[in-house]
């Protein structure tokens, strides 16, 4: 009965988008307002409609309904309800019925909240937004029909994948990503009601900014969220394998970065239209190739749903999605029309200009890799693989690079800098920078990237600290304000300004937590006897007891800890553990993180003999860990603080408007 | 309007077939190659050679196998649907063509008493498996995983490889290729 | 003192360049074994896991590889010689780093023609517009800027 009405909500969701695409096209052409507003209705009808399909998978989930072949494929009867619930984008057909629910909610709000703004774009938003989720209610529909049924029913299902069942974080991880892919298709539509009605003008970038920057949030939390995952679930001690469908997150990630910043320099000087739209296109292309790399089955991944006929639907939607969008691009070339450069050669404009190139550079390297498997196998038969190595070398010196802009770009002024405020600008930042190597060198830091990264981290911080005690320092003599007032009026009077440093400031602490953690770690394997012990650096690990036992939670899976003593900068007992489930071919590793400021210790076990009670137990040193992760964070925020609608300039906006 | 302008206006669009033409090709041909199966290096060599103990507690040497063709088969007990799957052709492989096929198991990566389990319960095998304990035979024949099965012709080179569960399909082309008429 | 700050700092940087380039001439520390095969491990793809290297995994396999190349190493093959003979076995799948040359030149190439094609287009539009600092668009962005001072004063 419910997965039947779940089915049946997809259907009529399918024909609400259909008739709101239609609805839009229609009232967009005749300028029809009530038309328009039908099509609106038909969108929040169709949120409000996979809303209740998701509800209808969640409670076949929760209540064990075998007879749904999604829920005999991923619950079992012992499933804890938590993991039941996220089993909805767990595997293959629910996570499209979840990114659904995602993709029609954000088209809901962009109507609503723009319901009487930009009349002239709105019905092609609106027109753009409901064809693609019309896309995904035609997968559910035809090639991935979630509510499919089966008889004889099942009394038990085979239960969620293991690597997804063991973590919480699988409840964090996937919904902002997927909110953050979701999202890029808004700054799309607006880019397709643009190129339509040809008013790229400045309210429109002003709005595709904000709603770039919006989902832009969520991937960059999702990324992060996503290496800590594989750092505390995948138990080898890393968070970042360069694995394909990691690499379709960062890709979108890369052009919308790109976008950021470009059309900073287009708001300000009224150009860079075409390359702004390219990059729009670009991102929400780059999304929907990330669909399609882990659903299609093409690549190997950790994250690769089972093999399945809707790469066809997603290979289809990419070519019909990017030749429409090109399409319209080229048509509307003459109307874009920006020959000339934006600034002077050193310019904050061109250094956001080679910013951009670097991050195209970036995304093309990491497009290049993760595409090279599929194109030695379509052109030879042969197979290749490409990784962390590969990637690792090829992208690094870029990233050093992009990291060096990151200071160029605040400290040059727009127009173009005379060799007087060059000189002024970057001398201190630049003996700063110096300084923190030779600091580095001093006190025994190895290799040649944490020394580098950490140098263009301070020459970075230091540029925008100059920049910050300026404008302070202006103020506080100009309106008499003391300094941290200043300082705190100067950040929310300029919150776009400021917010960019904040996230800049958590890009020098993710880079140089990554450039430590990945050069500096130190780690170890050893087979242990109860009672034996191994030192790591500063840790004493002994090694108690090997315990076997059924989970609490769900007693199906069987668990292997091994019991040890910890002693040293950390101490007290952990378990580390091997987790067996019946419907997974190898055990899965329970980690043990020992998180600390400086380092992180991490423990797993690796194998165990239950005879002869020996344990194989790794043990890694990895400094600096926390800090990306408290990066991330730090450049989460730093947009948010960009995008908080500033009350004032809103209403001096509006009477703006108005006038 | 200077003559060159349309012409340079309709070049432009020569960007749209430029572009997806080879990207409908790589993501159609993409998607008709599955990632998992591998080809080996190992076709047209002679088969790398085969020594050590057997389940039943024996030894076995690939120098046996010389002179008739032969299948190697890698699997595990728990690699479970695929070798279980596979289990009962193997049986019937053994069944018809014992005597002018070379048959030999090889286990990966798992312990004497799960393989023994595993037999127990989907069926004894009249040909051996070697334990294969420090994986040098899966490292020797380039093994992803189980279930893996190489056919070897009479003079000892290997014709293919499979990768997943055998078929009787599977099966059909390769034992002609190997010159067992199915 | 504001006018050496600049020259400063590039010698200083160029002294740190030059304190590089001498610890790059000096002769490398001897390599141990266990380092040399670790480096391997690191480029080989762990045969039965997704993405990962045979020395990040923690499969049977990847163990397996790595005690062979260990064992390898100790009989005296090279380093190439070692990834040769997993080659032999598993083919070029097995390198997580491709050894085509192109495959590590086309990125390289990519970036450098987007540096080269931007500087070109910065350059010459700065012949064509002659002097290129032009006076910002008073744009609608800058007037509620104004008016926001304005209101703040």
């Amino acid at each position: 009965m419910i997965p039947t009405l779940g089915h049946l909500a997809v259907i009529i969701g399918l024909a609400a988008t259909v008739y709101a695409a239609g609805a839009f096209v229609l009232g967009g052409r005749s300028g029809d307002a009530a038309v328009q507003a039908s099509g609106r209705r038909a969108m929040y009808a169709a949120f409000g409609l996979v809303a209740a399909a998701c509800l209808a998978m969640i409670v076949s989930l929760l209540t064990h309904d075998f007879s749904v072949v999604y829920v005999a494929n991923n619950n079992a009867t012992t499933t804890p309800p938590f993991y039941s619930v996220i089993s909805l984008w767990a595997a293959l057909e629910g996570s499209i019925l979840f990114w659904t629910l995602l993709a029609t909610g954000w088209a809901s709000l962009v109507l609503y909240r723009y319901r009487s703004r930009l009349p002239a774009l709105m019905p092609w938003v609106g027109a753009t937004l409901a064809l693609g989720s019309a896309f995904f209610f035609a997968v559910m529909a035809w090639a991935g029909d979630p509510f499919v049924r089966v008889t004889p029913v099942g009394t038990e299902g085979n239960g969620p994948n293991a690597l997804l069942q063991n973590h919480p974080f699988m409840g964090l991880h996937p919904p902002l990503l997927y909110l953050g892919y979701t999202g890029m298709a808004v700054p799309f539509a607006f880019g397709m009601a643009a190129l339509i009605t040809r008013r790229t003008d400045e309210e429109w970038l002003a709005v595709v900014r904000r709603w770039t920057l919006v989902p832009w949030i969520f991937l960059t939390m999702g990324i992060v969220a996503g290496a800590w995952w594989s750092y505390a679930v995948l138990g080898w001690g890393g968070y970042w394998a360069w694995d394909p469908v990691e690499n379709a997150a960062l890709l979108p990630w890369l052009t919308a970065t790109a976008f950021i910043h470009s059309s900073m320099v287009a708001e300000r000087r009224g150009t860079l239209r075409t390359w702004t739209h390219a990059l729009v296109i670009a991102t929400f292309v780059l999304t929907l190739v990330g669909t399609f790399l882990t659903r299609s089955g093409v690549v190997n991944s950790v994250h690769a749903f089972t093999t399945s006929g809707i790469g066809a639907w997603f290979a289809a939607a990419i070519l019909v999605t990017l030749g429409a969008a090109l399409g319209l691009l080229i048509w509307r070339l003459p109307d874009l029309g920006d020959r000339r450069p934006p600034g002077a050669v050193v310019s904050r404009e061109s250094a956001f200009l080679f910013n951009n190139v670097l991050f195209l550079g970036v995304t093309f390297a990491v497009l290049f890799g993760t595409l090279y498997p599929i194109l030695v196998e379509a052109t030879s038969g042969a197979r290749a693989s490409v990784g962390a190595p590969w990637f690792n070398r090829v992208n690094a010196p870029i990233f050093v690079a992009l990291l060096f802009l990151t200071g160029v770009g605040p400290a040059l002024p727009w127009g173009g800098a005379s060799w007087a405020t060059v000189r002024e600008r970057f001398a201190i930042p630049i003996l700063a920078g110096v300084a923190a190597v030779v600091a580095a060198l001093a006190l025994g830091v190895d290799g040649a990237a944490a020394p580098a990264t950490l140098g263009l981290a301070t020459f970075v911080l230091f540029v925008m600290g100059d920049e910050v005690v300026r404008g302070a320092r202006s103020r506080a003599r100009s309106r008499g304000e003391a300094a941290p007032l200043a300082v705190l009026r100067l950040a929310t009077r300029n919150r776009r300004r400021y917010g960019g440093y904040l996230a800049h400031v958590g890009i020098c602490v993710m880079a140089v937590a990554i450039a430590v953690s990945a050069t500096l770690g130190i780690d170890r394997t050893a087979t242990l006897h109860p009672g034996e012990s191994m030192t790591l650096g500063a840790y004493r690990l002994t090694y108690r007891d090997l315990v076997t036992e059924r989970l609490a939670s769900d007693p199906r899976v069987i668990e292997t800890r091994a019991e040890l003593t910890l002693a040293g900068p950390q101490s007290g007992a952990i378990a580390t553990a091997l987790r067996d489930y019946p419907n997974s071919a190898t055990a899965i590793a329970t980690p043990v993180v020992r998180t600390a400021l400086g380092e992180d210790l991490y423990v797993t076990l690796l194998a165990y003999n239950p005879r002869a009670k020996t344990a194989t137990i790794r043990v890694f040193v990895n400094p600096l860990v926390m800090w990306i992760w408290t990066g991330g964070a730090i450049v989460a925020l730093g947009a948010l603080f960009a995008i908080w609608p500033d009350r004032r300039r809103t209403a001096v906006e509006a009477a703006l408007a108005a006038a | 309007m200077a003559p060159g302008v349309p012409r340079m206006r309709l070049l432009r669009w020569l960007a749209l077939p430029v572009v997806l033409v080879p990207l409908a090709w790589l993501l159609f041909t993409g998607l008709g190659t599955d990632p998992r199966v591998l080809p080996s290096p190992l076709v047209g060599k002679p088969m790398p050679a085969i020594a050590g103990m057997t389940l039943d507690g024996g030894t076995f040497s690939s120098a046996a196998l010389l002179g008739k063709p032969a299948i190697v088969n890698f699997w595990a007990s728990y690699c479970i649907p695929s070798c279980v799957d596979e289990h009962p052709f193997l049986l019937d492989l053994a069944a018809r063509h014992g005597s002018e096929l070379g048959m030999v198991g090889v286990l990966v990566n798992d312990t004497l008493d799960g393989a023994r389990g595993f037999l127990d319960r989907y069926g004894q095998v009249s040909w051996p498996t070697v334990l294969n304990a420090d994986s040098g035979i899966s490292i020797d024949y380039g093994v992803t995983g189980p279930p893996e099965t190489f056919f070897v012709d009479a003079r000892g080179f290997v014709v293919a490889r499979h990768v997943g569960p055998l078929t009787q399909a599977v099966l059909d082309d390769e034992l002609a290729a190997i010159g067992i008429a199915p | 003192m504001r006018r050496l700050a600049l020259p400063v700092a590039v010698a200083a940087v160029l002294a740190l360049g030059g304190l590089v380039a001498l610890e790059l001439l000096r002769p490398a520390a001897p390599v141990t074994q266990a380092e040399e095969a670790r480096g391997i491990a690191g480029e080989l793809r762990c045969p039965d896991c997704q993405a990962l290297s045979v020395a990040e995994s923690q499969t049977a396999s990847a163990a397996a590889i790595r005690r062979e190349i260990v064992g390898q190493l100790a009989a005296g093959r090279t380093i190439d010689q070692v990834r040769a003979y997993f080659v032999a076995r598993y083919g070029d799948w097995i390198l997580l780093a491709p050894s085509t040359p192109l495959v590590w030149w086309l990125p390289a190439l990519a970036l450098v023609a987007g540096v080269g094609l931007l500087a070109w287009w910065l350059r010459r539009g700065r012949g064509e517009s002659g002097p290129s600092v032009q006076a910002p668009a008073r744009d609608i962005r800058a007037q509620i800027g104004e008016e926001v001072e304005q209101l703040d004063a």
